[in-house]
This record gives C-alpha cells, sequence and structure tokens, in this order.
C-alpha cells in the first residue's frame, strides 16, 4: 500500500509527528510524508498518531492500493528518489 | 516489505528520532525508515556507534559489511528471537546420519542443477544454442543418488557448473567473456559481477536462516568445517541462478552494465560505484518480484522464497516432512 501522510500538529509539537512519521515513511516536504507501508504498519502507525494528538490538532492519511495509481509529478528535486541506495 | 537498503557513500549512520540516519561524508542527511528495513548493506566506509547496534538489535535489522574489494566481511546479526536447542539438536542429528546427510545434500544439488538448467532453456529458447549444455547438465542431474558419498555429490554439482558456466559464453556478448571461473580476486569484469552477485545472495540467505532458529554454521552439501556460514552457502546454491545470473544477464545485454563500470588492477578486476549501485537495485528489484506459489495459493516475493527454504528445511528436521528443495516452477 502507498500512503501520503500529513500532519498539522501546534508549531512546537510538529517534530513528533515528523518523528513519529520517519520511522515508517519517507519526509518529501514540511509536514509531508509518503511512501509504500504494509497492512500492519500501517494500523500500527494509525495507532501511534491516535495517541499523539492532542485537542486542536490533527492529521490525515491518504491510501492509495499501489503506488501506481497515483499521478504523481515532481518538479525539483525528488526526496523520495532512491531512498534504498544512498 | 522487508527492504534492504544499501549504503554506498561513505559516512556514519546513527540512531535519531528513533529511526536510522545516514551522515554521508558531505554532510548530507538522509533518514531511513526503520520499519520495514529488513537489513542495511554496507559498502562504503561507516562509522557507527553501540547505540546504533542495540537500536538494529531491538528493530531486528541485520547491518551486512562488505569490504575490501566488496567482499563479504561479515555481519551484525540481531539477538535472536528465537533459540530453539531443540532445532540445533535435530540440525547436528541429520549431519551425523550419513544417509540423512547425504539425501539432504542430494536434495541441494539437485535443486541447484534444476535452477542451472532453466536459465540454459530459457536463453536456449531465445536463439542461443545451448544444447550441448543442457544435455550436459541433464547429465549430471541423472547421477545424483541420495547413497553417493559427499564430495561426490559436490563433483556433480562442480561438473553441472562448468557445464553451465559455458553457458554464459553464449548468452553474453562477445567483450564479456567467462574464461574461467575464478576469485580472490577476480580476473576479469564477468568473474567480478558473479562474485558481486553471489555475496549479495549469500547475504540475503544469512538474514532468511537467521530468523528461524537454524544454526547457520551446520550444513549438509558444505563442510561445516569453513569459515562461513556454510548453511548459507548450501541455501545460496540453489538460488544463485535465479538471482544473481539473470540479474547479470539482463544487464549486461541490455548494456546497463559496460565495460566502463569495472576497475581493472594487476590481475584484479573489480566493479565501479556506479557499477554497484545499478547492479544491487537490479538485485532488489528482483527480490520484490512475486510469482504465484502453487502450495500458499498466493504470491510471494523472491526474497521470502528465501525464508521459505529456510523454514521448509526446519520443518524437514523437526517434524521430518520431507524437504522438496527449491526448484523454479515458473
Amino acid at each position: 500500500m502507498y500512503v501520503i501522510m500529513v500532519y498539522d500538529l501546534q508549531a512546537d509539537r510538529t517534530h513528533k509527528a515528523l518523528k513519529l512519521g520517519r520511522r515508517y515513511l519517507t519526509h518529501v516536504q514540511n509536514s509531508v510524508l509518503e511512501g509504500e507501508i504494509s497492512d500492519g504498519d500501517l494500523q500500527q502507525l494509525r495507532g501511534e498518531i491516535e495517541d499523539l494528538l492532542e485537542p486542536g490538532e490533527s492529521t490525515i492519511i491518504y491510501e492509495l492500493s499501489s503506488d501506481s495509481l497515483l499521478n504523481r509529478t515532481v518538479f525539483g528535486e525528488d526526496p523520495t528518489e532512491d531512498q534504498r541506495f544512498l | 516489505m522487508d527492504r534492504n537498503y544499501h549504503v554506498f557513500s561513505d559516512g556514519r549512520i546513527e540512531r535519531k528520532d528513533d529511526t536510522i540516519r545516514l551522515v554521508t561524508d558531505g554532510d548530507e542527511k538522509k533518514h531511513l525508515p526503520i520499519e520495514n528495513a529488513e537489513a542495511l548493506f554496507v559498502h562504503g566506509q561507516i562509522d557507527f556507534n553501540t547505540r546504533l547496534i542495540s537500536f538494529l538489535n531491538d528493530q531486528g535489522v541485520a547491518l551486512h559489511v562488505f569490504g575490501w574489494e566488496d567482499y563479504y566481511a561479515g555481519s551484525i546479526m540481531p539477538e535472536r528471537g528465537q533459540t530453539s536447542g531443540q532445532t540445533v539438536v535435530s540440525q547436528v542429528q541429520a549431519y551425523d546420519d550419513t544417509e540423512h546427510r547425504r539425501e539432504l545434500a542430494a536434495s541441494i544439488v539437485s535443486g541447484s542443477i534444476h535452477n542451472m538448467r532453466s536459465n540454459a532453456v530459457y536463453y536456449d529458447s531465445r536463439d542461443r544454442d545451448l544444447e550441448a549444455e543442457i544435455s550436459a547438465l541433464e547429465q549430471a542431474a541423472s547421477r545424483i543418488d541420495d547413497g553417493l558419498p559427499i564430495n561426490e555429490l559436490m563433483g556433480i554439482e562442480a561438473t553441472a557448473r562448468k557445464a553451465y558456466y559455458r553457458t554464459f559464453n553464449e548468452i553474453l556478448p562477445e567483450e564479456f567473456r567467462l574464461s574461467n571461473r575464478e576469485y580472490n580476486p577476480p580476473p576479469n569484469e564477468i568473474n567480478s559481477l558473479i562474485s558481486f552477485g553471489n555475496s549479495l545472495v549469500y547475504a540475503n540467505c544469512v538474514s532468511a536462516i537467521r530468523a528461524t532458529a537454524l544454526d547457520p554454521a551446520i550444513s549438509y552439501l558444505h563442510e561445516p568445517g569453513e569459515r562461513r556460514y556454510s548453511l548459507s552457502l548450501d541455501l545460496a546454491d540453489l538460488f544463485k541462478p535465479i538471482l544473481a545470473d539473470r540479474v547479470l544477464f539482463r544487464l549486461v545485454n541490455r548494456g546497463q552494465i559496460t565495460r566502463d563500470d569495472f576497475e581493472t588492477e594487476l590481475g584484479s578486476c573489480l566493479l565501479t560505484e556506479h557499477g554497484r549501485e545499478t547492479y544491487s537495485k537490479a538485485f532488489e528489484e528482483t527480490l520484490e518480484r512475486t510469482v504465484d506459489h502453487p502450495n500458499l495459493n498466493r504470491k510471494v516475493s523472491y526474497q521470502y522464497l528465501l525464508r521459505l527454504e529456510a523454514y521448509k528445511l526446519k520443518k524437514h528436521l523437526l517434524a521430518g516432512e520431507r524437504y522438496e528443495p527449491f526448484k523454479r516452477w515458473w
């Protein structure tokens, strides 16, 4: 499964969402992560997000069954490119 | 989804924000998602500390190190989640029981020849004339017998492999001739590609064995006395044709790897960083490919086939279920 995660937390707490998301996904822009994820890991990520959020904060996860369904155009440098070969 | 990450740059890997971060010598920082990592393959010069090792251990991620001239230099494996004295005892008993050991060794040789043959047959159907080699492989396969001593089984495997390596000259373009299979160090391009590919297969088998309670040092076809994890050598023999060799044929025939991807120095010929990266990418893509598994009734990745092989062996040793070696069926 391919997901895009966007988060909106209080300014001094955004790093918590970033830190959480980075364990599963690739950080592409401020408050946005994306990447391939297994069903099990996604379940776990959802749970951890719920535990993290405070009133007034939100996180949205968009799911696609695969990245081939996503019509994705990148202008400039693509942060997800060659994530596995560093 | 368990991925291998390859690090070719020089720098430092560290634990950061509960995940792994690479800081290159150029001070570039990159985060790797730990949750979907199976293993890190380190090809460059990398520093790390004990904090990283404990973290990788907690997360069950292995670190495979490739050293000078990109030889496999060793692995830092997570502490065993699975320990089972029973498994090790059965493993040793099977080794000690001459008949049982021969039976397992014969299975491995027959699987390995089958998989070499399937590559030869594929290229034969694509306008190469490989009939002589195919019949040599079939002849070798027909000589396999459970009752043969290990060194004779090894001999059959070696004869088959020799015939199989002759197919390389037909399959590959002229400038990539394999006169003889040699290593330490590989003298030419093609030997160097074979060595690199085999070392990746080997390291992946180490990871697969580690996922079970099997002891990687107790093997059947190869002698357990060797310095390496010899059970991994046993399993790798089955998969080298499917994983390493097919990637090699594809990359060379499509011109994705050329002579420019090698550095020749005093009798040794090695892949450049660019060449290693190209190869590893194609190799990882292959590991992720899936096939329909007839018994499991679902799609499984090539990488999972390695894992299944270790499970099958364990099940055979513990529950006595017949061990059928991996043979390409598609």
